[in-house]
């Protein structure tokens, strides 16, 4: 199959959903899934077989050409089928919205933008991919209307801010190397000064770190997250943004002949280890800002920024010290994150959808009782985002830490312990104060979650808990990725992977952990029987405690939040908000250039003919 | 054999027949004006093919060049010629509709004599010659803006006609200076005697030519007149303006500073430096005063300004792919600024107020207008697939290819105002579709004459975006005969 082809797929299926949709709303949604689904069978079926192809000749007197590659069938993969979940998840959440048409088609508009991206071979085709992606971004963060409006323009600004940065760059290589095929770059990015080497890493590494939210970039995000639709949300926090790995491993690639080769620039190197630190300090700040959310998906956006910090570590890292542990270890977490991040986001989602869109956690809880499987989504989205063993989340952050620990980093590693310290503190209180906990007086009847919230919710339950017991189902395609990028090559078993760095074997824990249960259920069970009480009884050890009165949920770690609140200001985010607010003033300042008084216009006009013949006069400049 | 004459001789013609014909009809007037524009793209794309071989020089009244008016109709003369035609026939389709009261004949003679101007101005070998289409040219939108008779519209239209005034004789008097050193009016035959812009003599005259141009082109300083008039006049005719007025006024600078004055990158004088500083000046204040105004008209207003920044920048560096994109640029500005004028033109017109906040929720009301600003808004912020992208694109490219830190830091600027303009544009787009507004408007789209025009501006910019080399042919061509003033001497003087 022509790569042209499937993006003829996704970007025709997003103008027919939307015509299909003024015709009716059921044929729409047909369409919607259909055709999502069809991109996952046609992925999943070009699975080792790479290809690529020219399919525009003369853009500008460029030709434009795609590529399918194990990078990009890793990546597009996780697109096309977290793009179906999403899609089958908003069948009903959607479903008494207005504007439906225009959400349908922006939706898969965006998963089909991404796939452009990924399957880009020149980098004219990747900025254009990429700048559809923004706006369509932009369009599906205003949907919402009010508090959305802000985030919405907070999100377009600093992404415009990055892609004119990455268009300078872009064009920057093509005045250079006259070729902008990402291949023939690499070639010639081999033999380039180190320090224009350096040029191209920091332009392109601004304009993907504003995409994958690294500190100091990272201020779009929250408000971006928390305001978009959820399963918008969710593609947004599960690939969208990761988009910015995709182009830092693209980075790799392009620098790749110098790790393979006569070793690393010196360049390259300290600009990975700066990479390193950041993804550090973002993984830290974060996860910690994360734990003073009030708002469910406030909380689980400063994780998502936290995550994207391991992801960077370990690839940073990895280029830095050509470990292809640490990368194989970002590139997985990529992926895990993905997978626990939608998860959690539809639970969060589920939620919403039946208290009427409510997300703050000082009013829900004890809602397992009523939303099972939402509960799990969550309970196993939390486990892989802390990293518990067996799950995806696990195997990912042991390789960042196993690479960090020999190579000697310390601090580096310790950082990424203390992110997972602060994960589990907030995720906690995010689980409980949804589903553990009081049920409120007025959520007592709520319904469970509809059929198609509970099936992508199922699937990618599965999916962290596969991953987590059997990592070798994905390391095989990283470990395509590292040799494709020039790093060595990891000894893969489908139960985790041998190397000369460390050794991961999943079915041991697998079972320990089996005969640990089983040695506590069967301790439990010759054990007494437990009575049952009423909730109420737990909390006041007896005493009577008047209903609702009480909210246990309610101000969770208010301690620690008012000891940790003063140190935990996101600053960046106030110092470009002062910014953004100089800058509107100047501009007022500018436009006063413009007074309306006839007489100073004509005073203008004088005035620069009058400078320029004086200019001349004195200087001779011209 | 078609005549280039015709392109200005017909548009005239029936400029003056519509005062004699509605003298017998008064509703005849308004379709008059699309006729002649016809007959001009016509003649236009008759012409292209022997133009692209070899600029097509005609003398009037027998008399050999140097001696004679002459017409030169290069690829920039077709070109523009082109752009000025079809984007009047649009317009003029959409006035049909939009201009309803007042004395309709008169605005439609206007507008065809503003045209004319337009045509005359880009196809004319001879200064003098320039001067008087670039006469009938702003008297003509004088008037315009002033159609409406409300205060607004009178108080902008005199202060334009002031500062237009002053750029005129300014323009004039700098002629005279030519004319009396060199002895001839004849465009190559001034770029044959002279030599080296940099004396005094010389210079004096330069400046004054590009001070008085740059009053019409909105180069900043001397664009006080363009906010008020672009705001206040009927949306058609801003379209007009500018989307054909002050772009003519900077191809009238790029000619006489190339051609007649000779400037180039490898000359001495580093004239053009400054006047691509003066692009990005003009660039950041426009973008930079369009940013928080609250009046959409006034906003596209100094979103043009900053638009031709731009392109003075890109003819400034006077490479040829920067030449390319620079045309380009006013190609894909035209089509995108126009497109919004008219689209605004409705929008305003059923809210009642130019104000932005009154546009929300417009966008459920008037779907495909809505649409159609969207993507006429993106086009100018330089987003793909639309037509501002390749354009963008290849000016940001040729100042990257003159490896010069002047020239990085100059198009930092442009980026800079990109993100500027993207911002005010975006708030633009989420007034339209996701604020609540007034309800009470009705769900009506513009009215079918109306919708022509905009849906085939709407298709262009789509389709110039995706498929450039619809335009980029011609485009180099004409910006190879504007860099070579060697060949343009010949070609004109035999």
């Amino acid at each position: 199959m022509k790569p042209q082809l499937i993006l003829l797929i996704a970007f025709g299926g997003a103008f027919l959903t939307y015509i299909f949709g003024k015709i009716s709303s059921k044929l729409r949604d047909g369409a919607a899934v259909a055709i999502s689904l069809a991109l996952v069978a046609i992925f999943a079926c070009l699975y080792g077989r790479p290809l690529q192809e020219s399919f525009y000749w003369g853009f500008l007197g460029l030709n434009l050409s795609l590529r399918l590659d194990a990078l990009s069938w890793f990546f597009a993969i996780a697109i096309v089928s977290l793009g179906a979940l999403s899609i089958i998840f908003s069948l009903r959440y959607m479903r008494d919205r207005e504007r439906t048409d225009f959400y349908y088609s922006m939706m898969l508009m965006v998963n089909a933008a991404m796939l452009g991206i990924v399957l880009s071979n020149d980098l004219i085709s990747f900025y254009i991919f990429w700048e559809m992606m923004s706006w369509c971004t932009f369009l599906l963060i205003s949907y919402n209307q009010h508090r959305a409006l802000d985030a919405g323009m907070k999100y377009i600004i600093m992404s415009m801010i990055g892609s004119v940065a990455m268009l300078a760059g872009i064009l920057s290589l093509y005045v250079s190397f006259d070729t902008l095929l990402i291949p023939q770059i690499a070639s010639s990015l081999a033999t380039a000064s180190p320090g224009y080497v350096l040029f191209v890493l920091v332009i392109f590494g601004i304009a993907f770190g504003i995409k994958n939210a690294i500190m100091p970039l990272h201020t779009w995000l929250p408000d971006s997250y928390a305001e978009a639709p959820s399963p918008f949300t969710a593609v947004l926090s599960g690939m969208l943004t990761r988009m910015g790995v995709y182009g830092l491993l693209l980075i790799t690639y392009v620098i790749g002949g110098m790790i393979g080769g006569t070793g690393l620039g010196s360049n390259v190197s300290k600009f990975n280890y700066v990479l390193a630190w950041l993804g550090a300090l973002t993984i830290v700040v974060p996860t910690f800002i994360a734990m003073l959310q009030n708002d469910a998906k406030q909380l689980l956006a400063w994780h998502g920024i936290g995550q994207g910090g391991y992801m960077v570590l370990g690839i940073g890292f990895g280029v830095a010290t050509a470990n292809s542990l640490a990368l194989a270890g970002g590139i997985f977490h990529t992926l895990n994150h993905a997978i626990y991040i939608v998860l959690l986001f539809m639970s969060v989602a589920a939620v919403q959808y039946r208290t009427g869109g409510v997300r703050d956690l000082n009013s829900l809880g004890g809602l397992v009782a009523r939303m099972p499987v939402a509960f799990v989504g969550a309970l196993l989205g939390i486990s892989g985002l802390i990293g518990l063993p067996l799950t995806n989340g696990f195997v990912s952050k042991w390789m960042i830490y196993k690479a960090l620990i020999i190579e000697g980093h310390p601090f580096l590693a310790f950082a990424a312990l203390i992110g997972t310290w602060g994960t589990i503190l907030s995720v906690y209180k995010f689980l409980h104060n949804m589903y553990l906990g009081q049920l409120p007086e007025k959520y007592k009847h709520l319904e469970k979650s509809p059929f198609s919230m509970q099936l992508p919710i199922a699937v990618l339950s599965s999916a962290v808990v596969l991953f987590g017991i059997l990592p070798g189902i994905p390391l095989r395609v990283i470990n395509k990725i590292c040799t494709w990028l020039g790093f060595s090559s990891l000894d893969v078993t489908i139960w985790g992977f041998t190397s000369e760095t460390g050794t991961l074997n999943t079915i041991n824990l697998l079972a320990a952990i089996v005969v640990v249960s089983a040695v506590v259920w069967v301790l439990f069970h010759r054990a007494a029987k437990s009575v049952v009480v009423a909730q109420d009884d737990n909390y006041a050890a007896g005493a009577y405690v008047p209903r609702d009165k009480y909210h246990y949920t309610a101000g969770f770690y208010e301690p620690l939040f008012t000891m940790l609140r003063p140190y935990l200001r996101d600053v960046v985010d106030e110092f470009y908000t002062a910014l953004a607010g100089a800058v509107r003033k100047s501009c007022g300042a500018v436009r006063r250039i413009y007074t309306g008084d006839v007489g100073n216009y004509v005073t203008y006009i004088i005035l620069f003919l009058a400078s320029l013949i004086l200019v001349q006069l004195r200087w001779r400049p011209w | 054999m078609v005549n280039p004459v015709l392109l200005i001789v017909v548009p005239l013609g029936f400029a003056f027949l519509i005062p004699i014909l509605s003298l017998l009809s008064k509703k005849a007037a308004k379709y008059i004006p699309p006729i002649p524009l016809c007959f001009n793209i016509v003649v236009s794309l008759l012409l292209l093919p022997r133009a692209l071989e070899n600029p097509v020089v005609v003398s009037i009244g027998g008399w050999q060049p140097a001696f004679s008016i002459n017409l030169v109709a290069g690829p920039v003369g077709i070109l523009l010629s082109a752009v000025v035609a079809f984007v009047g026939l649009l317009v003029s389709i959409y006035a049909v509709d939009y201009i309803r009261e007042g004395a309709t004949d008169r605005y439609h003679m206007l507008f065809l004599l503003l045209l004319t101007g337009a045509t005359g101005v880009v196809l004319t070998g001879d200064i003098f010659n320039l001067f008087v289409f670039f006469e009938i040219l702003c008297i003509s939108s004088y008037a315009l803006v002033a159609y409406a008779g409300d205060k607004a519209g009178i108080e902008s239209a005199v202060k334009y006609l002031i500062q237009g005034a002053v750029g005129s004789s300014l323009l004039l008097i700098g002629i005279g200076l030519l004319y009396g050193l060199f002895g001839t009016l004849n465009m190559a035959d001034i770029a044959k005697a002279l030599q080296s812009p940099s004396s005094l003599p010389v210079f004096v005259p330069m400046a004054l030519i590009i001070s008085g141009l740059g009053v019409e082109a909105a180069i900043f300083p001397l664009n006080g007149w363009l906010p008020d008039a672009h705001s206040s006049a009927p949306s058609p005719v801003s379209a007009i303006l500018s989307g054909i007025a002050i772009e003519v006024g900077l191809y009238a600078i790029a000619r006489v500073v190339f051609t007649i004055f000779g400037l180039s990158i490898d000359s001495t004088s580093n004239f053009l430096m400054f006047l691509a500083v003066l692009g990005i000046l003009t660039l950041l204040v426009g973008e930079m005063c369009a940013l928080g105004q609250n009046n959409i008209k006034r906003m596209l207003a100094y979103s043009s300004i900053g638009q031709m920044g731009l392109i003075l920048f890109a003819l400034a560096m006077a490479s040829s792919y920067a030449v390319v994109g620079g045309l380009f640029q006013l190609v894909s500005h035209t089509l995108a600024k126009a497109l919004l004028f008219l689209t605004v033109g409705y929008m305003t017109y059923r809210t009642h107020s130019l104000d932005v906040s009154a546009l929300a929720g417009i966008g459920k009301r008037m779907p495909i207008t809505s649409l159609a600003f969207t993507i006429g808004a993106f086009s100018l912020i330089g987003l793909p697939p639309f037509a501002g992208f390749p354009s963008k694109l290849l000016i940001v490219r040729a100042a990257l290819a003159t490896k010069e830190c002047l020239f990085f830091v100059l198009i930092g600027g442009a980026l800079l105002g990109t993100v500027i303009e993207a911002a005010y544009f975006f708030r633009i787009v989420q007034v339209l579709y996701f604020k609540d507004g007034n309800t009470n408007i009705a769900r009506k789209q513009v009215p079918a004459v109306a919708l022509i025009p905009i849906v085939i501006f709407v298709i262009l910019i789509v389709g110039i975006g995706i498929y450039p080399k619809f335009i980029t042919g011609l485009l180099s061509s004409a910006a190879a005969e504007l860099l070579n003033r060697v060949d343009y001497i010949r070609n004109v003087l035999g």
